[in-house]
């Protein structure tokens, strides 16, 4: 019980004397350096986990300074030199315009991780909110809604994004949104869990009974408490994110041609697959990459935030 | 799993009673020929058809329809609906004249209002029943009933009625001249069907039970989104006098298979699980030529491949800007670049297999340099952005597309690139096919790339008169004279110089510009012979295709 009565945001809670106060904080400083440093020899450690993060790092550079990697235009290509393989000229070859599709694909990055961000940004905003008023108003609010959520869960994602966007037209951003929206269902659902867990625990009843009003013990007590694993989750729905943004943009709801989102580029060299291997593996290969850093990022951060729970 | 294991073994059944069946067959054919002491077989075998078997006929879509009048998925419906009805009249492939089929003569009035048709005797529909001047009638007019289900309404526009004259003559009416009319008549739209099929309500006859034609074949089962298998009718003997075979079909019988990917339907060919394949993919043109498959391909008739402006829009009526897209794009880069040697560039706005096609080459010119002139004649200015402008709006149009043609988009988007390097920045838009049709009526474009394909001069009319579906608005009063003008002609030459007159206005005023011609193409297994393609270019019936050994 000790424990849960430590709660980390709590700085002005009456029953500690200042003495064991200034203790706790300086074994929750240590607590913290330990972890900083195991982190960074984890990661040392795991060479899986080290080339994820340097994958990131360039997926990242690539989407906000693309020409940093690839200075050349991506929407303009030179026929004469259409669909040539990969070499040193052209490291992922050219596409059936003779566009060079290493540059399409380093200038395709900011559009895809852009939609990608938007969607787990309307997931969590939405599916936090969500849950967070479930969790903390809880009675009937809490059943209807939590129905409401079953519903959407029996739903498969993919199916619901493409329903959205059906009824939200096409576009990157549009795209982005029915995909967000799409898994708002499994975040709400974690949130109101994680609520329901801080809800009861010791500091908040003592929050309530010290005559702190409710909004005040759910901005102060209960939402920075419950976030946890909303944040380890947001960054697997990252990949995710990006995996069915990809697919709605390779059906052909994303951005117009020639905008070179990687779906798009990998539904665009499929007429040429038994020709020209380069135009659908190459984007393939980088979404299937983008996808497995971003769930083995998040799986560490998992594990680390087990650890400080 | 309980249900499906005794169906497995009922499968190893009918495979060894099949496997014995065929031993047998063999050593009987093979006393035979001993018996004969002929040993001439094997060499004829090679050019001489070979009577018996199952053709396999991958498709892309399912047929959706299987009413030949009523609206399927396309070509892909109409490859199986025309194996089960006949038309009046055949179009020959070679040189797009009309021949006798269900009809032996046929004549019009001279302002091209009535038209007479006198029918074979001697034909059946596959119920058995005789097919008469009231087959025609009662079809025609159960095709106008349906109106817009049906696709062969539009082909009777100002219809008055057909009548039965005599047990085997009839005559069609119309209020206003519609020298197109017999042409109509070779189209699947238009094949006759029992009196059986049509007491089917419309809409029900598209799973195609009760649909009965005098065709070739006769639907054996339709499975949606799989299969639909056909056998052949042994009775039948009416086939025009064009085809090398007139009677029975060669085949047992025809499985039209659905397999939606173009790149698995190559597959499937070449890994000979189909003998024939249709809607081969551009780019496995080369791979299936080279692997030691025959290539059977015929150009469409009808509108090339090419732009066309909506002249109600502040960019398409403006000449200048017309003139300078039409210079600016290049079709033989395109079709290089898109395409390949097996489609040709577009001579004019119709393709060279059209009846009644000019070839107006001569004025599609490519020269950027002329069109940046003509701009800035009309007042456009180049921007610091490279694009031109004038009163300060960019000279942007709005390229709406569909993917009905799969090279469509590196069409477009090579067109886009050619415009922009000469400071044309057009927009492509592209969606649904609903959505498209919508874009059209509303006039929320400038230009449209597109074709539509039809063996006859007279889609000059159906598409660019203000009197028909007039998505373009395209205000030429000399034009909608000329379109108008030929379809009052009965006589073919007479109505070709009209046509070719047409054809040359559409591209000097520049209403359109066209790019390539669409070709067809179908893949077939070296065993598989004399498959051949319509006047349509669609698959004729395939009463003359045979699979050799």
């Amino acid at each position: 019980m000790t424990d849960l009565l430590d709660d980390p945001t709590v700085d002005d809670f009456a029953t500690t004397s200042k003495d064991r106060l200034a203790d706790a904080l300086r074994d929750r400083q240590d607590a913290q350096a330990r972890g900083r440093f195991a982190w960074l020899r984890d990661l040392l450690r795991t060479p899986g986990l080290l080339i994820a993060a340097a994958w990131i790092a360039v997926v990242l550079l690539a989407a906000f300074a693309p020409s940093l990697l690839a200075p050349g235009d991506p929407l303009v290509g030179v026929p004469a030199d259409k669909l040539q393989g990969p070499s040193s000229a052209h490291w992922f070859g050219t596409d059936q315009l003779g566009r060079d599709l290493y540059t399409r694909v380093v200038h395709g990055t900011h559009l895809t991780l852009e939609a990608a961000l938007v969607a787990v940004g309307v997931g969590l905003l939405v599916g936090a909110v969500v849950g967070l008023l479930a969790g903390f108003v809880g009675g009937v609010f809490d059943d209807v809604v939590m129905r409401i959520v079953d519903v959407l869960l029996s739903i498969p994602a993919l199916l619901l994004s493409l329903a959205l966007i059906t009824a939200l037209g096409f576009g990157t951003v549009k795209v982005a949104v029915a995909v967000g929206l799409a898994s708002v269902a499994t975040v709400s659902r974690i949130m109101r869990s994680e609520v329901l867990r801080v809800r009861s625990s010791v500091y908040v009843e003592a929050a309530h009974a010290g005559g702190s009003r409710w909004w005040s013990v759910l901005f102060q007590h209960v939402l920075p408490n419950a976030s946890g694993p909303v944040v380890v989750l947001a960054a697997l729905q990252l990949g995710t994110a990006i995996l069915a943004v990809s697919a709605l943009s390779f059906l052909g709801f994303g951005a117009p041609p020639p905008a070179p989102e990687w779906g798009a580029l990998v539904s665009g060299g499929r007429d040429y697959l038994r020709t020209s291997w380069w135009l659908t593996t190459l984007p393939g290969l980088t979404i299937a990459l983008t996808v497995l850093a971003a769930g083995r990022i998040s799986r560490a951060i998992d594990r680390q935030e087990g650890n400080v729970l | 799993m309980s249900v499906r294991r005794p169906s497995r073994r009922h499968a190893v059944l009918l495979a060894g009673i099949a496997t014995t069946a065929l031993l047998l067959a063999a050593c009987s054919s093979g006393s035979d020929a001993a018996s004969d002491g002929s040993s001439s077989s094997a060499s004829q075998a090679a050019d001489t058809p070979v009577d018996g078997g199952d053709l396999t006929f991958a498709i892309g879509n399912d047929p959706i329809s299987l009413n030949p009048s009523g609206i399927g998925s396309g070509n892909d419906t109409l490859y199986v609906t025309r194996q089960i009805v006949d038309s009046l009249l055949w179009q020959d492939p070679a040189d797009g004249s009309l021949k006798p089929w269900l009809a032996t003569t046929w004549e019009a009035n001279a302002d091209a209002t009535e038209f007479t048709f006198t029918l074979r005797d001697g034909v059946t529909f596959s119920d058995g029943t005789p097919f008469t001047a009231d087959s025609v009638k009662k079809t025609f007019d159960d095709a106008v009933a349906a109106g817009a289900k049906s696709s062969a309404a539009p082909n009777f526009t100002g219809y008055v009625g057909t009548t039965a004259v005599g047990p085997l003559t009839v005559k069609v009416a119309f209020k206003a001249p519609n020298a197109a009319f017999p042409q109509a008549t070779s189209a699947v739209a238009l094949g006759i069907v029992a009196d059986s099929t049509l007491a089917i309500p419309f809409d029900d006859r598209a799973s195609g039970t009760g649909v009965v034609g005098t065709g070739p074949f006769t639907l054996d089962h339709y499975t949606k989104d799989t299969e639909t298998v056909l056998k052949a009718r042994p009775e039948y003997a009416w086939g025009p006098d064009g085809r090398t075979n007139t009677g029975n079909a060669h085949l047992d019988s025809v499985t039209f298979q659905v397999i939606p990917e173009a790149g698995v339907r190559t597959g499937a060919l070449t890994s000979d699980q189909v003998n024939v394949i249709g809607g081969v993919q551009p780019t496995d043109i080369a791979t299936l030529k080279d692997s030691g498959f025959d290539l059977v391909s015929r150009a469409n008739p009808g509108i090339t491949f090419g732009l066309t402006f909506n002249e109600a829009g502040a960019l398409g009526s403006d000449p200048a800007v017309r003139e300078a897209i039409a210079l600016t794009v290049n079709p033989t880069e395109v079709r290089d670049t898109a395409l390949n040697d097996g489609f040709a560039v577009a001579e004019g706005p119709l393709a060279s297999t059209t009846p009644g096609v000019a070839d107006v080459s001569k004025d599609i010119v490519t020269d950027p340099k002329k069109a940046a002139s003509v701009l800035e004649k009309a007042g456009w200015a180049k921007g610091s952005d490279g694009i031109y402008a004038k009163d300060g709006k960019p000279l942007a149009p709005v390229l709406v597309w569909i993917t009905n043609f799969s090279p469509n988009q590196t069409s477009v988007e090579l067109i886009q690139q050619e415009l922009k390097a000469n400071g044309i920045d057009a927009q492509l838009w592209s969606g649904t096919v609903p959505d498209f049709q919508a874009k059209l009526k509303d006039g929320s474009f400038d230009l449209v790339w597109g074709n539509l394909s039809r063996a006859d001069g007279d889609v000059l009319r159906t598409q660019y008169s203000t009197a028909a579906t007039n998505f373009y608005k395209i205000a030429d009063p000399d034009l909608e004279t000329l379109l108008q003008k030929q379809l009052t002609i009965g006589d073919a030459t007479e109505r070709n110089a009209v046509l070719a007159d047409a054809q040359e206005r559409l591209v000097t005023q520049h209403h359109v510009v066209p790019v390539h011609e669409l070709t067809t193409f179908l893949g077939l297994n070296s065993d598989v012979h004399d498959v051949q393609l319509g006047a349509d270019s669609r698959l004729d019936q395939l009463t003359q295709a045979w699979i050799g050994s």
